[in-house]
């Protein structure tokens, strides 16, 4: 009934096409031979959701066989390597395609085709040719893509890309065809700062597109834009009708350094409150600025900024930013309702472990950092249940069953003058449901840091032996809807 | 200098405010450590309280690559037994 009445422009109670259920997440194993390979599927229950037939392979004498279109398949074993899941997932630079991917937090983001792998609901695997590695769209311009806090259950199906003056619409994450673009340099207040824009976030409840402008360096000088429309971007057919029904615009200018200007992450509040965070040296830093419409006489970073410039408050060492290599840019990555978001890097050089800005979306000013100092057998991190993120352990699961760090957040709790409580789980059920009335959670003073927990899932790793199972995201969860194994009862 | 563990021996934070809130709410250690050493390389044993830094004496350079060297002798040693439970396997079914 509610379909027909939204038709016939009654009340509009249907759900978003784009809407997905609780996330899904893939964990590879093999036996570090490409001979006994399992790719399962599983839902934010930890239970087992992929297609019984979609095994790659199970052969002890040859290397995978079978699938159809398997990627992978096609390569040599000095390409991809007899162990995608039993590299020591050490400290190796990205020409070592191997330990970069596996083992990364900079492989994931908020946008469904991750990085360098996407995984299907079934199952079926994507990964890129290693080759021309460094001129892939992620590695030379994946930080132009504009961050977006988005509705429940809803992750970005188009790319927009902003750089320069001009915002542009491309085809997924690859180097192809550009679908659309506008320069919408004759809409800016203020060039002062620099003509590349370093940093832009979106906000589809409020219609608000903020973006900074400064160089691709290190230059300390930013011009902040705040572009308010009538049109959500995400909806229209050209960026430009986006520009063309703006309601307002504002900026302010200012200093401030950060690691190099392509990290910056700009994340749009619910409250009109918007959170930048970036590399900086092997820290971090986040500031908060006020970006509802205010008037013209708010141009300057001291009459919007609330509070100051915040350092990373957990342990750091040295780890890269895009300094170091297009690739290495500072990720954004939303939980699934969408109330939280991560601004996050690696730990440890090339990709271990998490140094990660956990931030309220409806109130940016409300956040905390986490902390996880993991430097081998890393995994990355990805959503899961409907407040949470877990990943991050990709360590042996002979006699051991496989562990993540999994933690959640309170969705209605938005206030930044109250601490903030993290739960996170532990070695056995009584950890999680104890006798007491205690949960079993941090409450963090706001900004400060807590390091992340090891909690069992009680899933074998894959495989009887030694066994580092290496975890991917999963480019569509289902369909939202009670009909889906992934729906959560929500 | 003061450094924050995890209950678990992992480094945590060096800043006070975060690190004395972990001891309060009984996650967290604090501890002395040595100065100029990165954190990857700190680690508290948590029965003794007792402060252990990786590739003592080396600098980070040469730590960080003694490191990727272990790891992958690591990986290289994992290797050599994968290929003898396989041989053992075949000649099994052979």
């Amino acid at each position: 009934m509610s379909n027909l009445s939204t038709i016939l422009g009654g009340s509009s109670d249907a759900v978003d096409p784009r809407k997905e259920g609780l996330p899904l997440f893939g964990l590879w194993a093999d036996d570090g031979m490409n001979q006994h390979a399992n790719f399962r599927i599983y839902n934010s229950s930890y239970s087992n959701v992929g297609a019984p037939w979609a095994a790659v392979s199970n052969s002890t004498t040859s290397y995978r066989f079978g699938m159809l279109a398997d990627p992978v398949h096609s390569y040599n074993m000095s390409d991809y390597g007899s162990s995608l899941s039993q590299g020591q997932l050490g400290s190796n630079a990205y020409s070592d395609w191997q330990q970069y991917g596996k083992s990364s937090a900079y492989m994931i983001d908020q946008y469904p085709d991750t990085p360098y792998y996407s995984v299907s609901k079934s199952g079926h695997i994507q990964w890129n040719s290693k080759h021309q590695y460094t001129s892939q769209f992620e590695w030379v311009v994946g930080w132009t893509k504009v961050n977006m806090v988005l509705p429940e259950g809803v992750r970005p199906r188009r790319t927009f890309c902003n750089r320069s003056t001009a915002l542009r619409e491309v085809a997924g994450t690859t180097p192809t065809s550009q679908v659309d673009g506008y320069n919408y340099a004759s809409h800016m207040l203020y060039t002062g700062s620099g003509s590349s824009a370093v940093g832009t976030g979106y906000n589809e409840k409020t219609k608000t597109l903020v973006m900074i402008h400064s160089n691709e360096g290190g230059s300390s000088s930013h011009g902040v834009h705040i572009f308010k429309s009538s049109k959500d971007l995400n909806s229209v057919t050209r960026i430009k009708e986006f520009f063309d029904n703006l309601t307002s615009t504002e900026y302010f200018e200012g200093s401030w350094t950060v690691g190099n200007n392509k990290d910056n992450v700009v994340v749009v509040g619910n409250n009109g409150y918007v959170g930048i965070g970036a590399k900086y040296s092997n820290s971090m830093r986040y500031a908060v600025f006020n970006c509802n419409v205010l008037g013209s006489g708010y141009t300057t970073t001291a009459s919007r900024q609330s509070g100051s410039w915040h350092d990373f408050q957990g342990s750091t060492t040295t780890s890269y930013c895009s300094d170091q290599g297009g690739g290495y840019y500072t990720r954004f990555q939303t939980t699934w309702d969408g109330t939280w978001g991560l601004i996050q890097t690696p730990y440890y050089y090339y990709g271990q472990g998490l140094c990660a800005y956990a931030i309220n979306l409806e109130n940016p000013r409300k956040f905390v950092n986490l902390n996880q100092t993991k430097t081998s057998y890393s995994n990355p991190y990805v959503p899961i249940g409907r407040t949470g993120f877990m990943g991050g352990n990709s360590s042996n699961t002979d006699s051991e069953t496989w562990q993540t760090y999994e933690f959640s957040f309170d969705p209605t709790d938005s206030d930044h003058n109250g601490n903030t409580e993290v739960f996170y789980g532990g070695t056995d059920g009584s950890h999680v449901v104890p006798q007491s009335t205690n949960n079993r959670s941090w409450s963090l003073s706001n900004g400060t840091n807590t390091s992340l927990q090891l909690g069992y899932t009680g899933l074998t790793g894959g495989y009887y032996s030694t066994c580092y199972p290496f975890l991917t995201n999963v480019n569509w969860w289902g369909a939202y809807g009670s009909a889906d194994s992934s729906y959560g009862g929500k | 200098m003061i450094y924050y563990f995890t209950n678990g021996g992992e480094p945590a934070t060096p800043f006070a405010l975060s690190g004395d809130q972990m001891v309060e709410q009984g996650t967290g250690i604090k501890a002395e450590v040595p100065e100029g050493i990165e954190s990857w390389r700190l680690s508290l044993d948590p029965d003794t309280n007792a402060v252990n830094v990786a590739y003592e004496g080396m600098t980070e350079e040469d730590a960080h690559a003694q490191k990727l060297i272990d790891d992958l002798a690591v990986q290289a040693s994992l290797e050599e037994v994968r290929k003898e439970a396989q041989a053992e396997r075949e000649a099994a079914t052979a």
